[in-house]
């Protein structure tokens, strides 16, 4: 092949080149780290929170103007239950205290033992008096559900602290954190932080997946336990699982409801899963967009830079080209020659572009705690741009090959 | 001359004007990127209250439990304060100024019967909190002091609430229904929100919304209001609202204000001996060194600028270098068909130096209408952005200082890339040129 003077004539006139490879190599290491971050964020965001059926489920949340005595409040809780579940197209009603990806709410530090030390995670508490398995679609991997039995009723102003329920439910994930080795949770005891006068609780059942209120990326975002109880706050939240495609109607209706039940003393708010899901990933959402766009944008301007490179050494070598044709020299071979050199081009780019794709990603790594890069970007990354390089030069190359032999003749 | 070659600049602009236009497009998309991230990360990073954020100190100690605890391990501690110690350094005379908050959500019955019964949220603190944070009053003042030593139901309303429930009108001396019981209305605030929320930076975001309502500390205490925002609690806590008063539970954010940013030595003594006071005492069993950040220290342990915001604003840098050396190419193209007019003004007696200003000044035009453009780009950009949160909302607002940055980051961008392809320009041999004519 031609390579040794197309290599010959590049390097008498390198500045064009050099500024192409450049262009590639940049775009590549951004292209590269951008994509990545993209495929990390949504596969984050598409995480499931353990809820089955998310569209069907909302929760609702009453606040009464007077907090009222535990007792009231035990009515009151009674009483909203029921108007809920009274309600046509409620499959599904239960007391509790947060929901998963809703970003606030309560946890407390688990121990397998009172000793375990500082380094004890953190999981999500809810609390429930009814079936959160059953509300939620929960699966329930080993062990039973909890059962009204099992309920304790805890007034939050009188009742000593060292009054807690016997039996919890835990994740499968937090099962593997406190006892590791994938072994039966199952009877274990669990401690509610650590020292003497840690609650202890037994673990009746594991949980296949149910995320935490924050949801957090890292293991503990999936460490979470249901307690078996009722305590009692100004606020009362419900989880209401609706039938398919009734959610907005049944929504609707919970909220009438509810304010009836309290003759409209209490204020009522409520909220889908969706719209909690959406909510805690619209960074992570918005950051993927932006970056999908600086993506494209970064396509468009490297090719353009091609084209309008490509484009300027055909002018130049308009006489050229014509004394290449005028001696013999077949269109095609013209094509050949400038999609060959620009292969060489783009070749040096990717090259650095992968060298510099590693760099970047080191230090998103080190300093703004982002992932490593998989080879199989580098290994796209490098095939789109060979490929994007092949396709802008063409236009430019094609009207090289069509200039005529006469051109040879005239004088620039 | 130079606006002869302004007015030549502006002319060549049509000249070539698929690649022309290229030219500006490019710088234009290059500049919008790196300025609205530059100004998010410039706004979440800004101080708050730079005249006096070297005089506000927020106090941390640690009060975990022994059991488990592992000096060389991450702190893990909670840098809100117990009801225990914010009462005592507000005892404590410290400072210039001292003021302990915490958030609250009230039920608030409004008497205008069309208004539903409805959730305000702000905050409970004492009143050194006004002077301290400056926060401007529209209508009134904040409580008096015997209001605050007695916990009187007094609350200070943002212009908004005051609006909604009275209409234009002055409401100072007015009542509302708040927490079921009647409250006297002795303050309007100015719309105030400083961003970051430097004062409330645990429970509720960084840049969240304005406060409804603000009450005395001892008020909220009085109604057992409890708080909205993050609560630690490591030990046991006797039942009740008093059980949890004296608990080791945090959920407190204090501030100090010094006279001088050199009276910190003698605050941190203080804090010291403080704690050195309460282990006689039995508590504060780690022996963790006491800390003590200003607001800007504050802000950067709080972490308040995300990694996100750096991580686009660093693409977006590099995006831009790729723009320029694009910018570079086409210039270089542009210029390239022109050697013959160089030859011609070579030839007739133009020095180097006379091309070199005429080629950088059209490049000047280039970067001038890229930055124009890019300013445009910049404003939808940062209006997408602000439509993606509330709290992104708050950030994304270009101030004149972007604005300028803006313009002049996109001449000197093209200015930049337009430095090589001048200079080659220059070196254009007149005989050489002529010859081939």
């Amino acid at each position: 092949m031609e390579i040794r003077p197309i290599l010959s004539a590049l390097l008498r006139s390198k500045t064009g080149a050099i500024l192409v490879a450049l262009q590639v190599a940049i775009s590549l290491a951004i292209l590269t780290n951008a994509l990545h971050i993209v495929s990390v964020r949504q596969a984050v965001a598409a995480r499931p929170s353990g809820i089955a059926g998310e569209s069907s489920v909302f929760h609702i949340r009453v606040r009464h103007l007077v907090e009222g005595s535990h007792q009231e409040q035990l009515a009151r809780q009674q009483a909203e239950t029921r108007a809920l579940r009274a309600i046509g197209g409620v499959l599904s009603a239960a007391f509790v205290n947060q929901a998963p990806m809703s970003q606030s709410g309560w946890s407390s530090s688990v121990a397998p033992s009172r000793t375990a030390g500082d380094d004890i995670p953190s999981a999500a508490m809810y609390y429930s008096s009814d079936s959160l398995v059953k509300t939620w679609g929960l699966e329930l991997v080993q062990g039973r559900d909890l059962k009204p039995e099992d309920v304790l009723d805890i007034d939050g102003n009188t009742a000593p602290d060292d009054l807690f329920p016997k039996a919890v439910l835990v994740t499968r994930a937090l099962a593997d954190k406190l006892w590791p080795g994938g072994g039966d949770a199952v009877g274990k005891t669990l401690y509610f932080g650590s020292g003497e006068e840690a609650n202890s609780a037994t673990v009746v059942g594991v949980i296949g997946t149910l995320q935490t209120q924050g949801a957090e990326v890292a293991a503990r975002g999936a460490y979470s336990l249901i307690v078996p109880m009722r305590k009692t706050f100004s606020s009362t939240m419900y989880a209401v699982r609706s039938d398919a495609g009734q959610q907005e109607r049944v929504m609707k209706e919970a909220d009438a409801a509810l304010r009836a039940s309290n003759q409209g003393r209490a204020i009522v708010t409520s909220k889908t899963v969706g719209a909690d899901r959406e909510q805690r990933y619209q960074a992570d959402v918005a950051l993927s967009w932006m970056l999908i766009a600086v993506s494209v944008l970064l396509l468009l301007i490297t090719a353009s830079g091609i084209v309008g490179m490509a484009s300027l050494w055909v002018t130049q070598r308009r006489k050229q080209i014509g004394v290449r044709r005028a001696l013999g020299a077949r269109r095609v071979d013209i094509l050949r020659y400038f999609i060959t050199e620009n292969f060489m081009i783009t070749s040096v780019g990717v090259v650095g572009g992968v060298l510099a794709s590693i760099a970047l990603n080191q230090l998103l790594v080190s300093k703004l705690e982002m992932e490593r890069l998989p080879l199989a970007y580098l290994v796209a990354g490098a095939g789109v741009f060979w490929g994007l390089g092949v396709a802008a030069v063409y236009g430019p190359a094609w009207r090289a090959a069509s200039i005529s032999p006469a051109t040879a003749t005239r004088s620039a | 001359m130079f606006s002869y070659y302004f007015m030549l600049g502006v002319r060549s602009l049509r000249r070539n004007p698929a690649l022309t236009a290229l030219m500006v497009l490019t710088l234009a998309i290059g500049v919008a990127a790196s300025v609205s991230t530059l100004t998010i990360l410039h706004v979440m990073s800004s101080n708050p209250i730079p005249q006096k954020s070297e005089r506000l100190f927020v106090p941390k100690i640690d009060n975990g439990p022994l059991e488990g605890f592992n000096p060389q391990g991450e702190d893990r501690s909670d840098p809100q304060s117990t009801y225990i110690d914010a009462a005592n350094f507000l005892k404590s005379g410290q400072g210039e100024r001292r003021t302990v908050l915490y958030s609250v959500s009230a039920p608030l019955e409004p008497e205008r019967k069309d208004l539903p019964v409805m959730a305000v949220k702000g905050l409970a603190l004492t009143r050194d909190f006004f002077p301290m944070m400056e926060v401007p009053f529209l209508h009134g003042q904040p409580w008096s002091e015997a209001d605050e030593r007695a916990g009187a139901d007094v609350v200070v309303l943002s212009l908004a609430l005051a609006e909604k429930l009275f209409g234009a009108a002055d409401p100072v001396g007015k009542r509302i229904r708040l927490m079921d019981a009647q409250f006297q209305v002795v303050g309007v605030l100015k719309p105030w929100r400083p961003v970051p929320k430097f004062y409330k930076l645990i429970g509720g975001g960084s840049f969240g919304v304005e406060e409804e309502i603000i009450l005395p500390f001892a008020t909220a205490l009085r109604h057992e209001t409890s708080p909205e925002g993050s609560v630690s609690c490591r030990g046991r806590a006797e039942p009740g609202w008093q059980g949890f008063l004296d608990s080791e539970c945090t959920w407190l954010q204090v501030f100090f204000e010094t006279r001088t940013g050199a009276d910190r030595a003698g605050l941190q003594d203080y804090l010291d001996n403080y704690a050195a006071e309460q282990r006689k005492l039995g508590r504060l069993k780690r022996k963790q060194p006491n800390r003590l950040f200003d607001v800007m220290q504050w802000l950067e342990f709080r972490k308040v600028v995300a990694n996100d915001s750096r991580l686009s604003a660093w693409l977006a840098f590099g995006f831009l270098l790729l723009c320029l050396v694009n910018t570079v190419g086409l210039l270089l193209a542009k210029f390239s068909v022109r050697a013959s007019e160089v030859g011609i003004r070579r030839a007739l007696g133009a020095s180097r130096r006379e091309i070199f200003r005429q080629f950088l000044t059209e490049t000047a035009v280039i970067g001038l209408a890229g930055g124009v453009l890019g300013l445009v780009l910049a404003f939808g950009a940062l209006a997408l952005i602000g439509m993606q949160s509330k709290q992104l909302k708050v950030a994304a607002h270009m101030d004149w200082q972007m604005l300028g940055l803006t313009v002049l980051m996109s001449l000197g961008a093209a200015m930049l890339a337009g430095l090589l392809p001048t200079w080659r320009a220059c070196q254009v041999t007149p005989a050489m040129q002529l010859k081939s004519q």
